[in-house]
């Protein structure tokens, strides 16, 4: 018992670590002899993958790590994810929410929209993604549609800073508003912009934007 | 020293006599709707044609009353010449690229015509318009990017940053010295076809990556691309570059054009003595949502820091109103 205590504990931490250092090629074969030596997938993926994303989100915000050793460690995570998921029974799966998100009309730039999918999904929550370039009308619709309990938003361009006010004016006139919380995000945007144009709330990097979501969800 | 606009900027660059006052300078586009209906040249038409193309850069100098003369207002000119599909946009839209044509990071094909190319041929032509219009008189600026922001282009920015993130450097770096040369001949044709300086974008910027990456990856390329390139070079890298200002300088550039989210206070006293500081008025608050109040406070802040040429941090954003960059220029005409 006490021999397969140690052995569990010792592979989230391997795995944890894999991901941090973004050991791409090492994790699959790693989460498979976790798997084979029956450790527990609920423990793989909170434990290791969400608080090693955690670890990479900390490292991110205070510029000991970039963008290049973000994404990296994202797609390790992923490569985890991919072989627990098709194991994981529906009552193992259960998400802390679902948000849908996307750049917002007349921006192209979806770098900053990925990290924070990527971030996201390391932290649990199910993340539908509505893409680049996407119109008031397009989100509005997607979000009577899906019923996400969050809406992001993000921009790079200052130009398309009036196009997320938009979203939230529309909400407002189909009656969508009170149903969904909106977070914003993107170079060009503050916090006191979220304000003015009635967001919940605005993430100043990935990291914050989990954070955030987590904030926003509790507050439900 | 005569106070002319071209006196002052270069003065300025090497930190030498000053003039009256500073000089108000744009390393990067300060068009916006209003300097398009009042010179009557809109976007797409600046991008492609160089009599359109001089005209809009004349107009900020005779419009707004900026000390330069810039005409490029894309970063897409080198990708299009490499095989980039690129959208011009319109008047509401910069130019975007819609593929990226070495995602596999295979071998990049310069054409042999490079310079002739629409693309390229279109900024040397308006170069050599500006010369012929006010050669002397007004510094004339031209642009080029670096290969870290043509390799942006080529490969896709996440799928770059990935790779580097991935160990498969050598992939970056083996991209990188296949464009530099691109960025090395563009620079010299600009300055033969009429430039006094030319502006280096390479946006290798604090928000994407460290400067360690910038340490390993880019600053050798810098070096050899400065000591090839014998004309004056301002560096523009937007972003927080706090922790990269002395690389900057180790890199030999003559000028850095730097953001508001640097202090100006801080780069003068961290490389002001090293190299030129062109700079760092806000957009996004201030150029683009703020009072002309709020533009008089910061080109004020930066003048008495003593960043050298006053300038928007960046590519104005095209909304930008008209009278914000019109007190960008007031204010620097306050003197020191």
């Amino acid at each position: 018992m006490e021999e397969s205590t140690y052995k569990m504990s010792d592979y989230i931490e391997q795995i944890k670590q894999a991901v941090v250092d973004a050991k791409h090629k090492d994790i699959e074969e790693l989460v498979k002899r976790a798997i084979d030596e029956k450790t527990d997938l609920d423990m793989i993926v909170n434990n290791a993958l969400i608080s090693a994303m955690d670890i990479v989100g900390m490292k991110f915000s205070d510029n000991e790590i970039f963008v290049p050793e973000m994404l990296a460690s994202a797609v390790t995570m992923k490569k985890a994810l991919g072989i627990i998921k098709p194991l994981l029974t529906r009552k193992d799966a259960k998400s802390r929410g679902t948000i849908m998100i996307g750049t917002v009309k007349g921006d192209l730039h979806d770098i900053g929209k990925n990290l924070v999918i990527m971030m996201l999904e390391g932290a649990g929550f199910r993340i539908i993604d509505l893409g680049v370039d996407l119109s008031a009308e397009r989100a509005v619709a997607a979000v009577a549609e899906f019923k996400p309990d969050i809406l992001g938003l993000s921009a790079l361009l200052t130009t398309t800073l009036p196009a997320m006010e938009e979203v939230i004016k529309i909400l407002k006139t189909k009656g969508l508003r009170d149903s969904v919380k909106v977070m914003v995000g993107g170079a060009p945007v503050d916090l006191k912009f979220a304000q003015k144009i009635g967001a919940d709330g605005y993430g100043k990097d990935a990291a914050e934007a989990v954070q955030l979501a987590k904030t926003l969800l509790t507050q439900n | 020293m005569k106070s002319t606009s071209y006196n002052l900027v270069m003065s300025a660059l090497y930190n030498g006599t000053k003039g009256s006052r500073p000089p108000a300078g744009n390393p990067t586009s300060v068009v916006c709707h209003g300097l398009m209906d009042l010179a009557g040249i809109s976007f797409p038409e600046a991008h492609l044609d160089p009599h359109a193309m001089a005209e809009l850069a004349l107009a900020g100098h005779e419009i707004i009353g900026f000390d330069t003369v810039m005409p490029e207002y894309s970063v897409h000119q080198e990708a299009a010449a490499l095989g980039c599909n690129v959208d011009w946009g319109n008047k509401d839209c910069m130019p975007d690229s819609r593929n990226f044509p070495y995602e596999d990071f295979s071998d990049v094909e310069v054409p042999e015509n490079l310079l002739e190319k629409p693309s390229m041929r279109v900024v040397l032509d308006a170069l050599s318009i500006l010369r012929r219009h006010v050669g002397g008189k007004v510094a004339i600026i031209g642009k080029v990017m670096g290969p870290w922001t043509i390799a942006y282009h080529m490969a896709g920015t996440q799928n770059l940053l990935l790779r580097i993130g991935l160990g498969e450097e050598d992939k970056v770096i083996k991209m990188l010295r296949q464009l530099m040369p691109v960025s090395i001949a563009f620079a010299k044709a600009q300055f033969r076809a009429g430039a006094d300086i030319v502006v280096l974008a390479d946006h290798a910027t604090g928000n994407l990556v460290g400067s360690y990456h910038y340490k390993e990856l880019l600053l050798p390329i810098h070096q050899e691309m400065t000591s090839t390139i014998e004309g004056p070079l301002i560096l523009h890298v937007c972003g927080n570059c706090l922790d990269r200002l002395e690389l900057f300088a180790d890199a030999g550039f003559d000028a850095y054009h730097f953001e508001w989210q640097v202090d100006a206070k801080v780069a003068v006293e961290r490389v002001g003595h090293r190299m030129c500081l062109v700079g760092n008025v806000n957009n996004a608050q201030v150029l683009y949502q703020g009072a002309p109040d709020d533009v008089y406070r910061q080109v004020r802040y930066a003048v008495e820091a003593g960043v050298n040429i006053i300038a928007p941090e960046c590519a104005v954003p095209l909304a930008t109103p008209l009278e914000n960059l019109k007190a960008l220029v007031t204010a620097v005409h306050e003197g020191y």
